[in-house]
């Protein structure tokens, strides 16, 4: 097995208890933690020279009532070993009232990140300066980009009630 | 001095593309920026949700409009990772020329964006004349101009039509005769090194935290291209080298796009002269019924902007669960462009916005 992989998940394991490291090929290794670990990881991760969080992103699991958080780590360095490998921290809060804290003190690029993700599956990130709209121009009950949301019934009841000119003009 | 706020965008003049930054200025000095995007918010990715695994190919070769072919790239790349599929010698071959000519094309275009907002029209006309004889190019061999849906989980559609090679090589010849008469008016004219130096500075340690890619990140002197750490395709195949500057400025970053596009050309006939004969595709389970197993993956790329990647994940249906794109252009325009646009005036938003090389339907997906 790869050098590199081995050893990043020997090294997470001896520095914290109750974490779940996989190494799922060459470039890649999978960690999957609880959800107040998530800051202390990623510090970590820092700190070992994987200094690039190139990724937020979120995966709405319905069956479980779960949504899974996936930050993507990789390094800015110019060595092939180390800069060949991707990290991806998992989490999972539920979906009821998801709270997470903010991850901007360690990466200072995960604030649009979050502000996506707070608009698109409504989960609020604690400490975060400014959860504001980023795309979205109305408010929605349910956070669009979840799996409950019904794109096909929104715009029915949204858009099929506007009516269309050719009736106001009387015949077409 | 009253501090106002202005509306730059999405119908300034001095925007290119569906974007807009609204400025809180005093005099003609940018106090704060705030990046406003979601112009071209088309939902992509939820859309991705409900269509079947080829479904989703003029899908998302329509996220970006500047340069559709990377985003096929990761989407074949990571369905083939996905499901396990190989992809033959000649095919990888055929997607590193195709993806350089789509490269050189982006540039161009970028440079359009550039050299029209500096005034310089007769360059920005060369640009896009030289953008175009790359579309003939496409056109050619995939029917399409913009969207061509060429590269597929396997390999690529179809082979190089008969006498392509010689075209390829006409056409690079007929754009790189150019470069000299692009020097001499634009590139070391020295109305575009008073323009560009020292504007938009962003040092190395800044680009780092800030999360900047591609020319960005090349320009502050960072080696970093996703083509040589980690290769896709055929640039393994090949020698070439990854242009970079030091300083860090806007002058910096349009010379990496330039000196790239013309490692891209050499590259090209690196690959032309290498390729192998033999199929360019693997044969795909019926797509009707083409269920990929339960799993995910994230795959990257070095598209012209910087590195481009792909978290899909598939709980074992015949439609992608989730699929997130992680775009360059997203921590450049959202992050880094406030910070670059601080205590800079008015006349060089535009300059700053283009240099960063952002695009609006990246960021919004």
């Amino acid at each position: 097995m790869n050098h590199t992989g081995t050893l990043l998940k020997e090294n997470i394991l001896s520095s914290f208890d109750d974490i779940h490291v996989d190494v799922v090929d060459e470039q890649r290794v999978s960690v999957k933690c609880k959800k107040n670990l998530v800051i202390a990881v990623l510090s970590y991760l820092k700190r070992s020279g994987y200094n690039h969080l190139v990724l937020i992103s979120c995966v709405d699991w319905i069956k479980d009532n779960e949504l899974e958080l996936v930050y993507i780590i990789s390094a800015y360095t110019e060595e092939s070993e180390k800069g060949k490998m991707n990290i991806l921290v998992k989490t999972r809060i539920t979906r009821d009232k998801p709270e997470l804290h903010t991850v901007i003190d360690v990466f200072e690029n995960a604030e649009p990140y979050e502000r996506e993700l707070h608009e698109l599956y409504g989960i609020h990130f604690k400490g975060h300066p400014r959860l504001t709209p980023l795309f979205l121009e109305r408010e929605y009950e349910i956070p669009p980009f979840r799996k409950d949301f019904d794109t096909r019934k929104y715009v029915q009841e949204v858009f099929d009630q506007i009516p269309f000119v050719e009736d106001k003009k009387g015949g077409k | 001095m009253r501090e106002l706020e202005l509306y730059f965008g999405p119908q300034h003049l001095g925007m290119i593309g569906n974007f807009s930054i609204t400025l809180n200025v005093e005099g003609d000095r940018i106090v704060k920026a705030t990046a406003n995007p979601g112009f071209l918010h088309r939902g992509f990715e939820k859309l991705m949700e409900q269509r079947t695994w080829i479904q989703n190919f003029p899908l998302v070769c329509r996220i970006n409009v500047v340069e559709p072919d990377h985003m096929e790239l990761m989407y074949a790349m990571a369905v083939e990772k996905l499901a396990g599929i190989e992809v033959p010698e000649r095919a990888q071959y055929v997607r590193s020329i195709y993806l350089e000519l789509a490269r050189i094309g982006s540039h161009l275009f970028g440079l359009w964006a550039y050299a029209n907002m500096l005034g310089f029209d007769t360059v920005a006309n060369w640009a896009m004349y030289h953008r175009d004889l790359i579309l003939d190019l496409f056109e050619e061999l995939t029917g399409g101009r913009v969207y061509h849906i060429y590269i597929w989980p396997g390999g690529v559609r179809r082979d190089f039509p008969e006498g392509f090679k010689d075209k390829i090589i006409n056409t690079l010849h007929t754009i790189g005769s150019c470069v000299p008469d692009y020097d001499n008016t634009f590139f070391n004219n020295h109305i575009f090194y008073k323009r560009a130096i020292n504007i938009g500075k962003i040092t190395h340690e800044e680009a780092k935290r800030m999360g900047a890619v591609g020319q960005v990140l090349r320009a502050t002197g960072m080696k970093q291209d996703i083509r040589k750490i980690e290769p896709y395709a055929a640039y393994d195949q090949v020698d070439w080298e990854i242009p970079v500057r030091t300083d860090g400025d806007a002058y910096s970053r349009i010379w990496v796009v330039r000196d790239e596009m013309i490692e891209s050309v050499h590259m090209i006939f690196k690959l032309l002269d290498k390729m192998p004969k033999g199929e360019v595709y693997n044969k795909i389970p019926n797509p009707f019924k083409w269920n990929i197993p339960n799993k995910e993956t994230y795959v990257r790329c070095e598209s012209s902007r910087g590195e481009l990647g792909l978290y899909l994940v598939s709980n074992g249906e015949d439609k992608p669960y989730r699929a997130h794109f992680r775009t360059p252009s997203y921590n450049h325009g959202l992050t880094i462009l406030e910070k670059a646009l601080e205590n800079e005036s008015i006349a060089d938003v535009g300059n700053i916005m283009i240099s960063l090389y952002i695009t609006a339907p990246e960021i919004d997906r």
